[in-house]
């Protein structure tokens, strides 16, 4: 495989509609904390009949941002109960499916993560869970527009062989969805191959690296 | 022959730990996984090990062909010949 130099510096804005412009600043610059760091009034224009709105933007610390689109006018596009502005779910999505799509934002350690559930749990927005999951200590909660949000610390620094353990559980994944009828079975068995054939020779190559 | 593997990380060592204690199961390595192996099957008892659901659930990086998982409940995780 070639190696790809990797030249991206992290996520610069994440987009997502709203219709509840003011709750949403009330979430994100009164509750949170965030500062609106940029936004775009835009009359609408081009082919489609498409409405004037608001481009807005909070900075979610790295430099990183999270952006929401208000257009005037514009009434909420589904009537499902379930989901958020952007999508509605009805009563045969299953609702492990319909929490499966987050946004997760990373926190330095404990104190920070309890520093953002004492503002929800302020708020109108409290947390709806905490969960430690061994290695990251996560909270949860959904905004003004029904969108989940996470914040996540991690307990221990990922080491290098997690790394090398996604790697074969992608490539093993790669093959048995390649094959057809995958299972979770089959990628355990496949990856079991891959751990033989590869695992042994990355430690000793790591061994050989310098200043190791 | 049956045979698991898990990576050694530091959630996963009280399960290998646990697996070692059957006299009819190696515990070996390749790189940086536990290789788990016996003859017959391989029952490692959760509550023994300690570990909570997310890293129970999560633990196994494989299990080669001819072995399957039989149980990986709350319980226990049993490995066996196919």
């Amino acid at each position: 495989m070639t190696e790809l130099d990797h030249r991206v510096q992290g996520v610069d804005h994440t987009a997502f509609p709203t219709f509840d412009p003011a709750g949403t600043v009330r979430f994100y610059r009164d509750v949170l904390g965030f500062p609106v760091v940029h936004s775009i009034c835009a009359a609408g224009w081009g082919p489609e009949d498409h409405p004037d709105f608001i481009h807005f933007f909070f900075d979610i610390g790295n430099d990183d941002r999270i952006a929401f689109f208000y257009y005037f006018g514009l009434e909420p596009v589904h009537r499902h109960e379930r989901g958020d502005a952007y999508a509605g779910f009805g009563p045969d999505v299953p609702e492990f499916f319909v929490r499966s799509r987050h946004l997760a934002i990373h926190v330095g350690d404990e104190d920070d993560l309890l520093e953002y559930r004492r503002r929800l749990d302020a708020s109108s927005w409290p947390v709806e869970m905490q969960i430690k999951h061994e290695t990251i200590e996560s909270i949860y909660t959904h905004d003004p527009n029904g969108y989940m949000v996470e914040f996540t610390r991690a307990m221990r620094p990922v080491t290098p062989q997690e790394d090398l353990d996604a790697n074969l559980t992608i490539d093993a994944l790669l093959d048995v969805v390649g094959e057809g009828d995958p299972t979770f079975g089959k990628l355990l068995a496949r990856k079991a191959e891959l751990i033989v054939e590869r695992a042994a020779e990355w430690e000793l190559s790591r061994a050989g690296e310098p200043g190791r | 022959m049956t045979a698991l593997y898990v990576l050694d990380v530091p959630e996963n060592t009280p399960l290998a730990a646990v697996a070692a204690q059957d006299p009819a199961v190696t515990v070996g390595r390749i790189g940086p996984y536990f290789a788990i192996t016996a003859t017959g099957p391989i029952v490692i008892d959760r509550r023994a090990t300690g570990c909570r659901h997310a890293v129970w659930y999560s633990s196994v990086a494989g299990v080669a062909r001819g072995s399957r998982i039989t149980q990986h409940d709350k319980d226990a995780l049993r490995v066996e010949p196919v």
